[in-house]
């Protein structure tokens, strides 16, 4: 390798580790976490081996004998060094002592014999039903509710209880409390019917959005083309100020503006309107503000490119225009639009990516309300994976929204550049014969 | 069809570009609007097309007055600069484009084009895009799109500019057979007076945004009306010598030429002598100096003679006259082709 190719690489180094750190590695994560049961409840590093009261109603599903689950159920009470170690901590030692003395290796079939023989006591006896009952629960022989380190220890534990090597295994996957390899996220994301409704929302969203997007800034920027110089850079640049505002304070104007004791609220009042939450009072309203608040910032964008590119078709095409009899539309519609695919291609593709991905501002406007009816799929991805009300993250289930997500986008892309011929816009002009 | 303008005036804020200004092109005549970048010549073409407003005065099409028009209700055609081809078209869509925006039927526009295509010969190059032509053949374009709706007036702008040298030469014969089978009225802006007086019936020389001169290209290089106009056509260009009436016409440290006949003149004077009108094989007056320069042109040599008063004199030789660098020479003159200018400019 000489000089030059060295120095080439030292240069985009920093970039090709940018993009791998920020972008690929993601991605990885995301597809790998996708494959995972992965939630609050589990952890992300890993699990212990626990079984627990309501795990048994499952057990029979996972394929464990009922003989094994009535050993699990009724292990039966007994005098060991743990148990009389708990509970010395709990009642002290003069009765741990005589109790060994009194029942040395004892064991009993049922709760009450343990009780029985806590009556037993005679130098500090426990005279409340309510303390024998917790003494007791001290030495119960089970292995519910209890936690295991290992895979090994919770072997252990269960082949002490005599269950069957057969039925170890779907017991050590039952009791496994981290998380696993699965494809069951996807099968759920099919299954369930809020996914095709965040599905359908999505599609509403995006492409509601989108049209608003693209069409007002197309709007704009041939409306301030055929302005003077002074009044366009002006109307321009009123319409770019909600994109340099933060996203926050922007959506809180919005908020300002549509609270039942807002703006609008107050404004229609006078008129005999009731007031009402016009973000959220109905799913029209949720849409409605939703993309007027996306649609105004998407479109600054559009506007902008829109307008360079249209000050790049040379002067002379409308001049041409105009001596061939070409009214202001018809210039629009043959001289304009036509040489303005590549930008409109552009600002399409961009913005459908960007819409299916952001949720920003329905995050902090309906944060997908009214009830789940503007919830869309990146959004269903961060309540899933990042923020619900149950407290119970299901980070693997998120990954899978994301991951269709990912998978829809490319596809997307795909057909965008099939549709818009990419290849003949790009190719190199052949001059001469 | 006559185009008429009159008191014609253009401002770009508040700059007056084009003060009263009168201009008639007879019908089926092609004029050259003829003037150095900033004259004012493709300001008046875009006036009289309708993509500049007018200021001042009046523009007629024939009978019709024109003036407040805009330039998709005026019947012209234009051949711009750089074309002005529109790239996402096929060669027959460009030159159909006027006819489309009038909504015509596909099948009669189709028709036309072909025609029209045939006129200008680019007929197998119709499916085509302006990117894939050359630069002779998108001028042929812009041609058949400006003729294409039989417009009352033609108006070309620098059309051969963009153009090499030996494309321009079959360009320049090539738009005035245009002109003369189509028999439109037409007029040509442009800074070159070959062009000019090659492809026009008249030339309107511009300064400043005045017409100088309006006349043929014979008359007005024979007859120039003013300094400006005679330095402007001819090339070689012609050599300026001042002088001073009295008895004769002193160009100092003895020489000097004999009054021409029928003029009063007095004072101070610019002389105005073509190449060709001075050299070895010219009789009349003598001049003399010494060769200062020889520039060989092939057929003949460029001569430039230094005047012992300093100034210097321009001379055609043919070839094959065996002169020298730094010669002494006294040649001819022919009077009855010498120029005489006052103070003012103006000929005498």
């Amino acid at each position: 390798m000489n000089k030059q190719k060295l120095l080439g690489a030292a240069f985009i180094s920093p970039a090709l580790i940018a993009v791998i750190v920020f972008f690929l590695v993601p991605v990885i994560l995301t597809v790998v976490f996708s494959f995972t049961n992965m939630s609050t409840s589990t952890g992300i590093l890993g699990g212990e081996y626990q079984l627990t009261q309501s795990d048994l109603d499952d057990l029979s599903g996972a394929g464990v004998s009922d003989e094994a689950i009535t050993l699990l159920q009724g292990a039966g009470y007994a005098m060991t060094d743990e148990s009389l170690t708990a509970f010395e901590t709990e009642f002290g030692k003069t009765r741990a002592d005589e109790l060994a003395q009194k029942f040395p290796d004892a064991t009993f079939d049922s709760r009450r014999d343990m009780e029985r023989a806590l009556k037993e006591l005679r130098t500090d006896p426990l005279r409340s039903t309510r303390e024998r009952k917790a003494a007791a629960e001290l030495f119960r022989q089970s292995i519910l509710g209890q936690r295991y380190e290992t895979k090994d220890d919770f072997a252990n534990a269960v082949s002490a209880l005599n269950i069957s090597a057969a039925d170890t295994q779907p017991l050590t996957e039952v009791a496994y409390t981290g998380w696993t390899f699965t494809t069951q996220n996807f099968e759920l994301l099919w299954q369930l019917p809020a996914t095709w409704r965040y599905a359908i929302n999505t599609v509403i969203y995006v492409s509601l959005t989108l049209v608003f997007n693209v069409t007002l800034g197309l709007f704009l920027a041939l409306s301030t083309f055929f302005l003077p110089d002074r009044i366009a850079q002006t109307f321009r640049t009123i319409w770019f100020l909600p994109r340099i505002l933060p996203p926050v304070l922007y959506v809180m104007m919005w908020q300002w503006m549509t609270w039942d004791q807002g703006f609008i609220s107050s404004l229609l009042a006078p008129l005999g309107v009731d007031r009402i939450d016009w973000m959220r009072h109905s799913a029209v309203h949720g849409w409605t503000v939703l993309v007027l608040i996306n649609g105004f910032v998407g479109a600054s964008l559009g506007m902008i490119l829109f307008s360079s590119s249209l000050r790049a078709i040379p002067q002379t095409q409308f001049y041409a225009a105009q001596v061939d009899g070409a009214g202001r539309w018809q210039q629009i519609r043959y001289v304009i639009l036509p040489q303005m695919r590549w930008p409109i291609l552009f600002i399409t593709s961009y913005q459908t990516l960007s819409l299916l991905t952001s949720f920003e501002y329905i995050l902090l406007s309906t944060d997908g309300g009214p009830g789940r009816q503007t919830e869309v799929w990146a959004l269903a991805a961060y309540h899933t994976a990042l923020s619900n009300y149950g407290g119970n993250l299901e980070y693997g289930l998120g990954a899978a929204y994301a991951l269709a997500l990912v998978i829809i986008g490319i596809i997307l892309s795909a057909i965008y550049l099939r549709f818009f011929n990419f290849r003949e816009l790009v190719a190199k002009p052949r001059i001469e014969q | 069809m006559r185009i008429h303008l009159q008191n014609f005036k253009k401002t770009f804020g508040d700059t007056t570009v084009i003060e009263d200004m009168n201009l008639t092109v007879e019908d089926g005549e092609m004029i050259a609007l003829l003037g150095p970048s900033g004259c004012g010549k493709s300001t008046t073409l875009f006036a009289i097309s309708g993509i500049h407003k007018i200021n001042g005065g009046t523009l007629h099409f024939g009978d019709k007055d024109v003036t407040n028009l805009p330039a998709q209700e005026r019947s012209v055609g234009v051949v711009f600069q750089n074309y002005a081809l529109y790239p996402h078209m096929s060669v027959a869509q460009n030159i159909g484009f006027p006819l489309k925006v009038q909504k015509l039927k596909t099948a009669e526009i189709n028709a036309r084009v072909g025609e029209i295509a045939e006129l200008v010969q680019i007929g197998n190059l119709l499916d085509r895009k302006p990117m894939q032509l050359s630069g002779g053949q998108q001028q042929r374009v812009a041609l058949a799109r400006a003729l294409i709706r039989k417009p009352d007036v033609l108006l070309l702008d620098e059309p051969l500019a963009n153009l090499d040298a030996k494309l321009r030469l079959e360009m320049r014969s090539e738009i005035r057979r245009l002109q003369r089978e189509t028999g439109i009225t037409a007029i040509l802006v442009t800074h070159d007076q070959i062009e000019a007086m090659s492809m026009c019936d008249r030339i309107a020389l511009m300064k400043d945004g005045r017409i100088e001169q309006i006349s043929t290209p014979t008359q007005m290089y024979e007859s120039p009306a003013s300094h400006y106009v005679a330095s402007f056509l001819g090339n070689p260009p012609i050599s300026f010598l001042q002088a001073k009436a009295d008895a004769s016409l002193d160009l100092g440290h003895g020489n000097a030429l004999p009054l021409p006949i029928g003029k009063a003149v007095q004072g101070e004077l610019t002389l105005g002598i073509r190449p060709e009108h001075f050299g070895p094989q010219h009789d009349g007056p003598k001049i003399s100096g010494q060769i200062s320069f020889i520039e060989p042109q092939g057929r003949e040599d460029l001569i430039d003679v230094m005047l012992p008063c300093g100034q210097k004199l321009r001379a055609i030789a043919p070839s094959g006259h065996g002169l020298k660098l730094e010669q002494d020479i006294s040649w001819g003159t022919q009077m009855d082709r010498l120029h005489i200018f006052g103070a003012d400019g103006t000929r005498l």
